[in-house]
């Protein structure tokens, strides 16, 4: 099901990447050119300026989208250099700094797993950038045998888990996230654990082991 | 007269529209010319031996043949113009890609072209124009590049497949069985995290 799901996203982020960004960024190129010619003629550039503006913004939500969605080919990379991808990603989009430490040896693991941790990395560091207040995260990654440990942990402004956990249950999480309650799920639904510690003021420390098989 | 000069400028791009527009920006630039346009990635090389261009502004998803292999074929020319990858992804995947191809830059097309302009003045001043967040994997390729951890038997085979030669007249040449030249082989394209020896031949030139 997660691997069904993941080979939908690609086709998606395929689409937005064939339409709109090649149609937007051909248009901002001629706008710019467009807005040079216009000299004398200061409302005319203006308007033009406006447009530019806004087509930078829908491009910029793009950038996040196709940054956020787009699989990293779970099928044919191992989990270390996915994960290391995936910070280079967060660090990119968000100029938050991360400290990754990951055993030489983590190898690979099944695709569900490979795409849970992955996931999960991803959402966790997204929550951490938007709440926590944070100028980095940590990432730690340790495989003793089987199992798989990933925590992410911040030394930002903490928060309440039983409270966030039950307000996600209530109204939801916004804009694409699936929140701690997604998290959890994930972890359930491939008989993992979940533990989160974090208080108002403490930092927070999100521990997930996996099964790697 | 200034030491300014005007930087040729190779588009390739599968889509017809972005290349019209990039056109019509870099001519519009003064230190800048547009000596060539393509979608189609398989004549990429043979237009830059017609135009001998300074910089080739390379979209990664052509149709046909990878942006990928476009860089590889520049790289084995004698004088290889910058390439600067134009893409929509941003992903560590890509960017790692990017990076390993040998490429000199990369420009993206969900950020304003006019960043792509400002980063062909860069790749053709000579600067790496990369994310910052891809700092550790620029700094394991300048690592790598140098052949920092290479043994002394390792350099001297790879000098020797940079030359074209096959294993076993490295091995003649060397004095070795072809079984320890593979053995050789096989650790050097690890260490240097190339996958055949026209890329451990590329790195050797720009090492």
């Amino acid at each position: 099901m997660l691997a069904a799901g993941e080979r939908e996203l690609q086709r998606i982020v395929l689409d937005m990447h064939d339409g709109p960004v090649q149609d937007i960024f051909a248009a901002l190129s001629q706008l710019q050119l467009l807005e040079r010619t216009l000299t004398g003629r200061p409302a005319a550039r203006k308007q033009v300026r406006q447009i530019v503006k806004a087509l930078e913004r829908a491009l910029s939500e793009i950038r996040s989208f196709i940054g956020a969605f787009r699989p990293p080919g779970f099928e044919r990379r191992q989990l270390g250099p996915i994960i290391e991808g995936l910070m280079v990603q967060h660090e990119a989009l968000t100029a938050q700094k991360i400290e990754l430490s990951m055993c030489a040896d983590v190898g690979d693991c099944a695709l569900a797993t490979k795409i849970a941790i992955y996931r999960i990395l991803q959402e966790a560091l997204a929550n951490g950038f938007r709440h926590s207040g944070a100028t980095h995260q940590r990432v730690a990654i340790a495989r003793n045998g089987a199992p798989i440990t990933l925590i992410v942990s911040d030394d930002g402004k903490g928060f309440d888990p039983a409270a966030v956990l039950a307000r996600e249950a209530d109204v939801g999480v916004e804009g694409g996230h699936f929140g701690l309650r997604g998290i959890q799920d994930r972890v359930e639904m491939l008989g993992g654990t979940f533990s989160i510690d974090s208080a108002p003021g403490r930092g927070s420390a999100l521990t997930v082991t996996l099964p790697a098989e | 007269m200034t030491a300014s000069r005007t930087i040729r400028v190779l588009l390739a791009d599968d889509h017809a529209i972005v290349l019209q527009g990039l056109k019509a920006l870099v001519d519009g630039e003064r230190d800048m010319t547009v000596v060539g346009a393509t979608t189609d990635g398989a004549k990429v090389v043979e237009l830059v031996d017609q135009f001998s261009p300074d910089v080739v502004l390379l979209d990664l998803e052509l149709s046909g043949i990878r942006g990928t292999d476009v860089i590889a074929g520049l790289r084995q020319r004698a004088t290889s113009p910058k390439v600067l990858v134009l893409t929509a992804y941003n992903d560590g995947e890509s960017i790692r890609a990017v990076l390993d191809a040998g490429a000199d830059g990369l420009a993206l097309k969900t950020e304003s072209p006019q960043q792509t302009i400002a980063a062909i003045r860069q790749v053709c001043a000579g600067q790496l124009v990369f994310p910052q967040a891809a700092r550790r994997w620029l700094e394991e390729r300048r690592g790598s590049g140098g052949g920092g951890d290479l043994t002394a038997r390792e350099r001297e085979v790879w000098a020797l497949i940079a030359d074209g030669l096959p294993n076993h007249a490295i091995a003649k040449r060397l004095g070795l069985t072809a079984n320890t030249v593979k053995f050789h082989v096989q650790h050097l394209f690890s260490k240097l995290g190339v996958r055949n020896r026209t890329e451990a031949a590329i790195r050797y030139a720009r090492r």
